[in-house]
């Protein structure tokens, strides 16, 4: 387990980073709904949008708690935020490392590849499960004083183990392009243009009837389509969230042990 | 292959693939198989139009105590040979056994090795003593006292943050972390590059230390210096090929040495020229220079017959041995 240690220490700052600026978009989103989503001329506001629009950011009626929640908190920055996120600890894990010329000196000690890699992963995913637990702490501790205390603590719960494994997935992809190629710039560019195609096929390319089908395949459907602050855990979701992880990673993985590394 | 001729003869391989098996007796005891072989290693770089050749063939033996000087030029197929050593390369085509076994097997292999890159790069934003602590605990642990007392006598200040520290520093640390646990074999890979000359001598006695302690030494380098006060024997590989293997001592032997004789009064230099391992014979006055390899027997003798006032024999410099299979010919680069 060094690695994995070492892993978190030498990310530590940053990991801290993410988790104060998480935590206060996340207060302060949360911190908006009373005036926001409990406000008559709001609403009126919203009215006045057209429908695609407010389908595309998925907006309608924000004076439901859950739905405010989803379409601000947990739809919009905190997304982002997690995405970016997981993609820099993706591709720093093998990729950034090896352009560094930094592996080779890892890599001559009596650590395999794979044990190496995965402990990399499993860093990543506990840096995830640590901003998901700040969100989370945070969106609690203000469901009261905010007035959503209609949404059930387990529904919060529920919206951030799915937030933990939608991050997973661009984290996994990161690394497996970065891990298969040992380019860095390819993983991020790879990884980014995924992150915002499968934004794109959530929100605006269910308009177009053509490419409704193109939603199913989105990290983000799985994520927040079956709606888990108002129906809890979705474990369909939930599971293909953690297979594409898990397919990406093995994918990487395979290709890692088995290639140069590069000078 | 048969490029070099006529002046270089003192440097011709003898024995391009000679495995000594006459010096194990020395070392202690030996456990059979060789530190290092490989058998016919190609390595590849690249697929189809940018494939690069850059070890085509490499028929190589270390054996166990030894130090084994990896010499060539630029581009020869150095750092590739050592960089499959560690598995870090993976072999386009032939076998390799580090201390009897293929690198790829297990990585525990690995806890047996010393490895210096010839890019020691790491991670700046964390201290000396930090990283070593990491290094030594990936290798299950290694002797504080003795790290310690490596960086003491490299002059290495481990509290830093090595963003901060000068290239010949982060060279110290490189060189710590492969001594540090005290490994069977060592492959190094220029090891003293970046290092000031009380600091190269520092490494030579690591190594003489080493070697006395029964560790194997595998290690490339372009300073002749070190290699004549360390190796045992050299491997020169050129284009991806073994070109020669020679044993150290038998080279000083062989090699040339300038002698400069003073005379009480001129002589005359065609005295000197016949004479046995003798060449290249001027006369400046009283004073006679010449070549000489091998024994000063006869010279010396010759040389009695006058009053001899002064006489100067150099240390024979292995450089110019090697430099026939550097710079030039078709093999060193393509
Ligand atoms: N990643 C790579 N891709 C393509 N070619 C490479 C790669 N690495 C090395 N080479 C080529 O392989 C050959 C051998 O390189 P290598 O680094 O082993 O030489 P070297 O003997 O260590 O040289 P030096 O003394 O300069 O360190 C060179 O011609 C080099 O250009
Ligand atoms: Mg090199």
């Amino acid at each position: 387990m060094n690695v994995f240690r070492k892993y978190l220490r030498d990310n530590r700052r940053s990991i801290i980073g993410w988790t104060i600026a998480m935590s206060v978009v996340s207060a302060m989103y949360t911190s908006f709904y009373p005036t926001v989503g409990q406000n008559p001329d709001m609403a009126k506001a919203m009215d006045a949008y057209p429908q695609a629009l407010k389908d595309a950011l998925h907006m309608q009626d924000l004076t439901d708690p859950a739905n405010y929640l989803a379409s601000t908190v947990f739809g919009l920055l905190i997304p982002a935020l997690v995405i970016v996120m997981a993609i820099a600890y993706g591709v720093k894990a093998v990729a950034a490392d090896e352009e560094a010329h930094t592996l080779d000196l890892v890599l001559a000690h009596p650590v395999g590849r794979g044990s190496l890699a995965l402990q990399r992963v499993a860093a990543i995913g506990a840096s995830l499960a640590i901003v998901s637990a700040a969100v989370l702490a945070v969106t609690l501790a203000l469901r009261n004083s905010a007035g959503l205390s209609a949404v059930a603590p387990d529904r919060f719960v529920a919206v951030c183990v799915q937030l933990l494994l939608f991050g997973l997935v661009y984290g996994s992809l990161a690394y497996a392009v970065g891990a298969i190629t040992g380019r860095r710039g390819l993983a991020l560019g790879v990884s980014a243009g995924v992150a915002v195609l499968s934004y794109l096929a959530y929100s605006f390319f269910v308009q177009v009837d053509a490419l409704q089908w193109t939603k199913n395949l989105s990290p983000f459907q799985w994520y927040l389509g079956g709606e888990p602050l108002k129906h809890g855990l979705q474990w369909g979701d939930s599971g293909l969230l953690l297979l594409v992880s898990a397919v990406l990673v093995a994918a990487g993985t395979a290709r890692f042990t088995r290639r140069d590394v590069a000078v | 292959m048969a490029a070099d001729t006529g002046a270089t003869s003192g440097a011709r391989p003898s024995s391009a693939t000679e495995t000594t098996g006459s010096r194990g007796g020395l070392l202690g005891p030996m456990r059979g198989t060789p530190a290092i072989q490989t058998q016919g290693l190609r390595k590849i770089y690249g697929h189809g139009k940018a494939a690069k050749t850059a070890l085509n063939g490499l028929d190589l033996t270390v054996e166990r105590g030894e130090v084994f000087g990896f010499l060539g030029p630029n581009g020869a197929g150095k750092t590739t040979t050592i960089r499959l050593l560690l598995d870090l390369l993976r072999p386009s085509a032939g076998r390799i056994s580090v201390l009897g076994e293929d690198p790829r097997s297990r990585p525990e292999l690995r806890r047996r090795i010393g490895y210096l890159a010839g890019d020691f790069v790491v991670d700046g934003r964390q201290t000396g003593a930090d990283l070593l602590a990491y290094l030594g605990r990936l290798r299950g642990g290694v002797d504080r006292e003795r790290v310690a007392a490596l960086a003491e006598r490299l002059d290495l200040d481990t509290s830093r943050r090595i963003s901060g520290l000068s290239k010949g520093n982060r060279q110290k640390i490189g060189v710590v972390q492969a001594f540090m646990h005290a490994p069977e074999l060592l492959i190094l890979d220029e090891p003293t590059s970046g290092l000031d000359p009380f600091l190269q001598q520092q490494f030579v006695e690591l190594v003489q230390e080493a070697k006395a302690g029964g560790q194997t030494v595998f290690m490339s380098s372009h300073v002749m210096s070190e290699v004549q006060a360390t190796c045992d024997r050299v491997g020169i590989i050129r284009g991806g090929e073994l070109a020669a293997v020679e044993q150290v001592e038998g080279l000083r032997q062989r090699a040339f040495r300038k002698i400069e004789i003073t005379f009480a009064q001129p002589v005359d230099p065609a005295e000197f020229a016949g004479l046995a391992g003798v060449s290249d014979v001027t006369a400046d006055g009283p004073v006679v220079r010449c070549r000489l390899a091998g024994t000063a027997d006869e010279l010396v003798k010759t040389a009695a017959r006058h009053t001899v006032v002064d006489l100067l024999s150099e240390e024979p410099e292995l450089e110019e041995l090697f430099f026939a299979y550097y710079a030039h010919g078709e093999g060193s680069r393509r």
